[in-house]
């Protein structure tokens, strides 16, 4: 290969480099500065240095989103756990089974505002879920779901669990079929059951989706907002009880218009993602270093 | 497996007791063995229709409910005890309202020239940054590629601050489409979808071509990008169902009446009818058939775009 400078390989890039440049790199640098300013959006940004992380440190309603953000990832492990399991039961070879395949996936392509809407009405004091459970006589009086504080987030966290694993079984199922058939035969020639096989086998060999599943799903969990947002009407439910942090900087941001204090609110998500991120990117070294 | 070792003990029975006879009878007790071992087969595999059945029940139900509650008319209750299921003065009326009240035709058109903008100029633009990272070698490749990496890991909602400024102070765009469509385009998850389709194309093919004269734009358009098609396909497909239903930001940028894209409008709608359950439902109905519709057509694809996402 030659020495000389080709310029072929930087001109592939450069379209992706350019938006990329102004759509994510150059926004976070400026939300890096805005977040040490006062700024409304509509006059000049005020240098006022830590003033919002301060601030941050004593905003009790800051402090409850990061926790609600933190329980929303309760939501993990179930959908892991969920998907493995309904991803087992359709690599069945039954007939008809891409229908039911299919069907699974259903929320997953509907859209979120679409099945929030949906959930936001079965769940109304007049909606199904009130009819059923009163036909039943588990209740004598419709329960305000949503009203609830104590609810609003573990049905939000329900539906991102309904809605996501069909998605997700996909890609177990992907995995799955990627396990060659005579491991299943030696588990059983060593007397496993069903469950032991799925046990010793299907997980085992599931590893690089679990891992990834979790990244994935843990991240977006931190950065809920289309479920908080209808299901609670934008208002975030009642004494915040749906605040999660990425509603909590639309509203500071887009709401309130402080643009510079919402700024520093997506700073700390950054730094919580990071963490984040750094800690799975062990997690995947040390699968590496494992096999 | 039960099954299995169930027929091994009846074939074992049926051996001694024909121990002696002659053949006919062997074949007859082999049919019977068979039928058992269909009908527990069958019995196995009912089982699991309900399961599957129930499943489907829970993850479609939602949606049926909305279809049914959006054909009730005035006189049909929406809560009752018990619910009531079927409508019984069925009508058309609510979809009439909601037509009449908000734009919806034009929200789908709205959506439907933003996720093909999006998927299209994405598509083009993340297969041609992924051609160079996947087969060439060049000064600085290391340090876009961990750059590009370090993009997937920031949460798109963190720029939307700066993002927002850019497209009313720098772009004059707001409230237009191009303000959805522009930021959209690039991905580095996409990039590195096709770096990976690249990556698992032959050397060989491609230093052929080379040697026969071809230049890289070549080598891109007729060799490479033909034979990853599948994975072009797929990426495709999920770009356009992600851009069709993108919330926040098109929410932020799209304002009049005329300019929502469908998942905006429906949110509209949510403010413009909260407590009318059989509109709300009507429209939720509307915007969720199409895409249906779309992802029945490709399913194929879609799943096996989804599945290759993650290799082992």
């Amino acid at each position: 290969m030659t020495r000389r400078f080709r310029p072929t390989p930087y001109l592939f890039l450069v379209p992706a480099l350019a938006l990329i440049g102004v759509f994510v790199v150059y926004p976070i640098l400026a939300v890096v500065y805005y977040s040490f300013t006062d700024y409304d959006i509509v006059r000049p940004p005020v240098w006022v240095g830590l003033d919002n992380f301060r601030q941050i440190l004593g905003d009790e309603t800051f402090w409850l989103a990061l926790t609600h953000s933190f329980i929303y990832l309760i939501a993990t492990p179930i959908l892991i756990g969920l998907s493995i399991g309904l991803a087992i039961v359709v690599n069945r070879k039954l007939r008809g089974i891409h229908i039911f395949r299919a069907l699974y996936f259903v929320p997953a392509v509907s859209g979120s505002i679409a099945i929030g809407l949906s959930w936001r009405y079965l769940f109304d004091r007049n909606g199904f879920i009130n009819s059923l459970l009163q036909s039943f006589g588990i209740i004598h009086e419709p329960i305000q779901w949503l009203a609830t504080p104590a609810l609003v987030l573990p049905i939000a966290i329900l539906l991102t669990i309904w809605a996501g694993v069909g998605y997700y079984s996909v890609i177990f199922l992907a995995g799955l079929q990627n396990i060659p058939e005579e491991l299943y035969d030696a588990a059983r020639i060593d007397g496993c059951n069903d469950l032991q096989k799925h046990w010793h086998v299907s997980l085992p060999g599931l590893r690089p989706q679990i891992v990834f599943v979790s990244v994935i799903s843990s991240l977006a969990a931190l950065k809920v907002f289309d479920e908080i947002y209808v299901l609670t009407n934008k208002t975030g439910g009642i004494l915040d009880s749906g605040v999660t942090m990425v509603f909590y900087l639309w509203r500071q941001a887009f709401q309130l218009h402080h643009a510079g204090y919402a700024a520093a609110i997506a700073i700390v998500l950054l730094a919580i993602t990071l963490v984040f991120s750094m800690v799975n990117v062990r997690l995947l070294e040390r699968q590496d270093a494992d096999r | 497996m039960n099954g299995r070792r169930g027929g091994t003990t009846a074939h074992a029975d049926g051996s001694v007791a024909a121990a002696g006879v002659l053949e006919p009878v062997a074949t007859l007790t082999g049919a019977a063995l068979r039928r058992r071992r269909r009908r527990r087969q069958l019995a196995s595999n009912a089982a699991w229709y309900v399961v599957l059945t129930a499943f489907a029940a829970i993850t479609v139900f939602p949606f049926l409910w909305m279809l049914l509650t959006s054909l009730k008319g005035p006189a049909d209750p929406i809560t009752s005890v018990p619910p009531q299921f079927i409508p019984g003065h069925a009508t058309l009326a609510n979809y009439q309202k909601v037509l009449d009240s908000l734009p919806i035709l034009k929200f789908f058109q709205n959506s439907i020239v933003v996720s093909i903008a999006v998927t299209g100029l994405n598509v083009l633009v993340s297969a041609m940054a992924a051609y160079p990272l996947a087969k060439m070698r060049f000064r600085g490749r290391e340090a876009i590629f961990y750059l590009l990496l370090a993009t997937l890991i920031v949460p798109a909602q963190l720029t939307y601050i700066p993002s927002f400024i850019l497209a009313v102070n720098f772009f004059h765009y707001y409230d237009s489409l191009p303000a959805v469509i522009l930021p959209s385009l690039a991905s580095a998850f996409n990039i590195f979808l096709m770096r990976q389709a690249f990556r698992g194309v032959p050397n060989d093919l491609i230093d052929a071509a080379r040697v026969d004269g071809a230049g890289e734009w070549r080598v891109w358009w007729q060799i490479l990008l033909p034979i990853v098609r599948p994975s072009l396909a797929a990426v495709a497909i999920f770009t356009f169902v992600t851009s069709w239903n993108d919330f926040l930001w098109p929410s932020l940028m799209l304002h009049s009446r005329d300019g929502m894209t469908l998942p905006v409008g429906l949110a509209a709608l949510q403010g413009l009818f909260s407590s009318d359950f059989r509109s709300i439902a009507a429209g939720v109905t509307m915007t969720v058939i199409p895409i249906l519709l779309f992802f029945i057509v490709v399913q194929r694809h879609f799943v096996r775009g989804l599945a290759g996402a993650v290799k082992g």
